[in-house]
């Protein structure tokens, strides 16, 4: 049962087995989906600067990655170009923070007690967010859902997503 | 912020012509189904140092109205915000004031 709570030296976050299983198996694939970073030869990488500039056609990635610019494909692209490769690597590292945390702080049990300062909770917050944003978009959630029926095989998606809403909201409330 | 990305100034010739002051530009966040209320009022005290009643006015404004212009001013200024958004996952964009 997950338990957030302020305390005088952060915010404590305890995550029983199976939480802890599927944060972890949530966040390993959100770093897959995030991809490698650059090899370290590449001269323009090691500036921030992608080659590439086009939306990406997964509709998860474009929308952890969106458009800054609507309807001027051009200034979209050059936006892009100087700041998509950052931002995957914040995204990577967040998301790193989280299962470290994970790592540190798993009993014999697998249960997690962990206690997280300013910049690890803002790490959890964004990681948690992009988790969700990534599931959402994947099940189309729309602001009025409707529940899916019984048997659907993504039901257990569903589920997880409802559970990543929980904790984030439990988090940013002990946060802020 | 010591989690965002370092900002990138971009070389525009027309930089001059873009300071407009009548026209400044705008940073804008988009309603999306999936980010949380709370989360991002949250963002928005954090990353502009907003008040939150401040804060959960436009994050009101978000919700009800489809979008809000969170902050205005120079181009490379509001491209940073707008970059720095997009570091926590809202659907914000950059657009000149009509």
């Amino acid at each position: 049962m997950t338990r957030i709570r302020k305390s005088r030296q952060g915010v404590v976050v305890e995550l029983d087995d199976q939480e802890a299983a599927a944060v972890r198996a949530l966040m390993e694939q959100l770093l897959g989906l995030l991809g490698d970073p650059p090899a370290p030869d590449d001269e323009l990488a090691a500036l921030g600067i992608s080659d590439s500039a086009e939306t990406p056609d997964d509709p998860v990635l474009a929308r952890l990655f969106p458009d800054a610019y609507q309807g001027d494909g051009e200034a979209a692209d050059e936006f892009r170009r100087y700041t998509e490769m950052g931002l995957r690597d914040g995204k990577r590292e967040a998301a790193r923070t989280v299962l470290s945390a994970l790592d540190d702080h798993t009993d014999a049990r697998g249960h997690v007690r962990t206690v997280l300062d300013e910049k690890q909770s803002r790490a959890w917050l964004t990681s948690l967010n992009d988790l969700r944003l990534t599931l959402g978009t994947r099940l189309n959630i729309t602001e009025d859902r409707p529940l899916p029926p019984p048997g659907d095989p993504l039901l257990p998606l569903y589920a997880a997503y409802d559970w990543l809403t929980m904790l984030q909201d439990d988090l940013v409330n002990a946060v802020h | 912020m010591s989690n965002a990305p370092a900002p990138v100034e971009l070389d525009r010739p027309d930089a001059a012509q873009e300071q407009d002051p009548d026209r400044p530009w705008l940073a804008i966040v988009w309603n999306d189904p999936i980010n949380l209320m709370s989360y991002v009022t949250y963002v928005f005290q954090t990353v502009f140092g907003y008040s939150k009643s401040k804060s959960e006015k436009l994050m009101l404004d978000v919700h009800h109205k489809g979008r809000a212009v969170v902050a205005s001013g120079a181009r490379e200024e509001m491209e940073r915000d707008v970059e720095i958004l997009h570091s926590y996952g809202l659907w914000a964009t950059v657009k000149r004031d009509d």
